[in-house]
């Protein structure tokens, strides 16, 4: 596929089904999206003591993400030096040192090489093979913003603050609640036969599947209200590296609107302090709350607020989770949950409840989401269907404009809309497009991106 | 009753025949979509969990506080009711499943009412027509509680083989 033509395609809201199934797309997406982008690898409450430890990728990179014995955070590709065995094979746990089944190479969780079997014998001392100058391999960039824990691969990347530019926003109101952050549990596993772009597209901007994909779950009486007209009157905003949805709160009281998604007093009076007044504005004055939304490319998050009891109120949950490609037509969800590390034990029950209920492996929202993210995966590969182009120009306008007016004093960065639209998978997909278009400088192979370890120093953005 | 030698004293193989149909009436109910009938058999009390297994070195605990469920009956209840209705898209067509269930062990229980019963279950999932099948494999450890005279499940804890799940979402329950 020609790669100027996709983007001209994209742009006019029409997507080549084959896009979601290809291989040689998903190739390109390997050479020119994933080796470039900043990819999610862990929150820092999962590794809190030193020597605490979670093994992540991207894509085929495996990682260990490490809280040193300094409780600096490390990333370290998870490669032995001399023959490439992975150093560690737990998801999780706590090591002050990791040690190489194959020759006992032995690296300190700095990353630092203090083990070598037979070093003088075999290769002749520190004059032979430089111990004291090898490292685990880190990834080019290291960032930590919000308590979440981001690597790039790619040694020219923007700073994470430039690369969420004013996504960061709306990334507070879902990670910024008090001053001690949030605390995740999870991530949950699992592997669905999907294109990652779908999941990432629909957390983006697809309030319109929500009236009747998820129609079960209203009917079963998870809400207080009908979803549909709350999910109409929401707006749509796109801002630097991201965008999503909200729905549309009852009052222009910030106070008001927080009750009403079940946010307890003490909890509220705690993100007063955290967020600004424009954030404040976005809840109470202007009436909308974040639901669903995605970093591009591939990180998406989700917010809504169920009944975890018979007749009782309902109570917010916050989830996010990374669409990991494993091939053209394969993706691994991880799903984490996430809670003010500060809120009330009652409501972290609670809101845990609220999240299995409605998203994760066995959530009632996600099920139906994945069956038909499955079915168009699936379908694309045909010799006829591959070619067709779907339809993404919702709330496009005749003149190439937008149907509507973007909403006049939005209090938010970026651009947001009323009402249903795609403006946010075209968005999305635009950004794919251009990536794909944009070959890289020699080959990824031959690059020195890679750097020795070194601690993750840029804290950024709370 | 977990004692080997004690598979021959008189109530005990009763007692394992009662927990084996028990188990088998109740895959059945779950293989025949009878999802209402299911429900009947839960306790008020019920807690149905199933704990993310997390790949860990010998020795660390394999749960790490992350569950694929932790139900009880309202939710429990709710799963039911969005099944049983004609708008939970992801099992209809629904998927063809069966139930495997095996290895079972019958253990005391805390009082006179209520017996421990393990098993192990194999799911075989199939959906649509050319998806490749989906397998699920678990060790559940039930509580079984005699109410009215019958038994209905109080508690169950579902240890599943796999860190990653290869099924595309539990709409199933195990």
């Amino acid at each position: 596929m020609d790669t100027q033509q996709l983007v001209d395609r994209v742009r006019a809201g029409k997507i080549p089904a084959g896009v979601y199934s290809e291989a040689s797309i998903h190739e390109l997406e390997r050479e020119r999206l994933f080796s470039r982008s900043w990819q999610f690898l862990a929150h820092e409450s999962e590794i809190p003591n030193p020597g605490d430890y979670v093994m992540r990728r991207i894509l085929d990179d495996s990682f260990i993400v490490v809280r040193d014995e300094d409780r600096e955070i490390r990333v370290l590709l998870n490669m032995c030096r001399h023959r490439g065995m992975q150093v560690c094979r737990a998801e999780a746990g706590n090591a002050s040192h990791f040690r190489c089944p194959y020759h006992a190479w032995t690296y300190r969780n700095t990353g630092q090489l203090v083990g070598l079997p037979f070093h003088a014998d075999a290769y002749g001392g520190e004059s032979g093979f430089k111990k004291s100058e090898t490292t685990l391999i880190a990834p080019p960039h290291v960032a930590v913003t919000r308590g979440m824990i981001f690597a790039s691969l790619d040694p020219d990347a923007p700073s994470i603050d430039e690369a969420l530019g004013g996504f960061g926003f709306y990334l507070d109101l879902y990670m910024n609640h008090s001053e001690d952050g949030m605390e995740v549990r999870g991530p949950q596993r699992w592997i669905i036969q999907s294109n990652w772009k779908i999941g990432a597209e629909n957390f983006s901007g697809d309030s319109y599947h929500t009236p009747h994909t998820h129609v079960s779950v209203v009917e079963i009486g998870l809400f207080t209200e009908p979803k549909a007209n709350r999910r109409k009157e929401g707006a749509l905003y796109w801002a630097g590296g991201g965008g999503g949805t909200t729905y549309k709160l009852p009052t222009d009281d910030f106070d008001k609107n927080m009750a009403y998604i079940g946010y307890p007093e003490e909890m509220v009076e705690r993100i007063h302090q955290r967020w600004t007044p424009e954030q404040k504005k976005m809840v109470g004055e202007a009436g909308f709350m974040v639901s669903a939304s995605t970093i591009f490319p591939n990180l998406s998050f989700v917010h809504n607020w169920p009944r975890v009891r018979e007749g009782a109120h309902v109570v917010p949950f916050i989830s996010f989770r990374l669409w990991q490609p494993l091939s053209a037509t394969e993706t691994e969800v991880y799903s984490w949950f996430a809670v003010d590390r500060n809120a009330p034990q009652w409501y972290k029950e609670d809101s845990y409840k609220a999240y299995l209920m409605c998203f994760g492996s066995s959530g009632m929202f996600e099920q139906d989401d994945v069956e038909n993210w499955t079915s168009i995966t699936s379908v694309s590969k045909g010799l006829l269907s591959s070619q067709v182009e779907l339809d993404s120009t919702m709330g496009m306008g005749p003149d190439g404009g937008t149907l509507h007016e973007p909403i006049g004093h939005w209090p938010g960065p970026g651009r947001a809309f009323v009402g249903y639209g795609e403006y946010n998978q075209r968005e999305l997909l635009q950004r794919w497009a251009e990536s794909l278009d944009r070959p890289r400088n020699g080959d990824v192979s031959g690059r020195s991106g890679w750097t020795s370890a070194s601690p993750a120093s840029s804290e950024t953005g709370r | 009753m977990s004692d080997p030698d004690s598979g021959c004293q008189h109530g005990a193989i009763e007692l394992h025949y009662e927990v084996t149909t028990f188990l088998a009436s109740e895959a059945a109910l779950l293989d025949n979509g009878e999802y209402t009938e299911w429900l009947a058999l839960m306790t008020e009390d019920i807690l149905y969990r199933m704990p993310v297994r997390v790949t860990k070195v010998r020795d660390e605990s394999e749960v790490g506080g992350m569950d694929h469920f932790d139900e009880d009956f309202y939710s429990l209840t709710k799963r039911v009711l969005r099944l049983s209705g004609d708008h939970a898209w992801t099992e209809d067509p629904p998927s063809r499943t069966r139930r495997f269930v095996t290895n079972v062990r019958v253990l005391e229980g805390r009082s006179g009412d209520e017996l421990i019963a393990h098993s192990y279950l194999l799911v075989f999932r199939s959906r649509l027509d050319v998806r490749p099948p989906e397998w699920v494999s678990a060790e559940r450890r039930d509580v079984l509680r005699r109410v009215d005279d019958v038994w209905r499940l109080a508690r169950r804890d579902i240890t599943v083989d796999e860190a990653v799940l290869r099924t595309q979402n539990l709409a199933i329950f195990l």
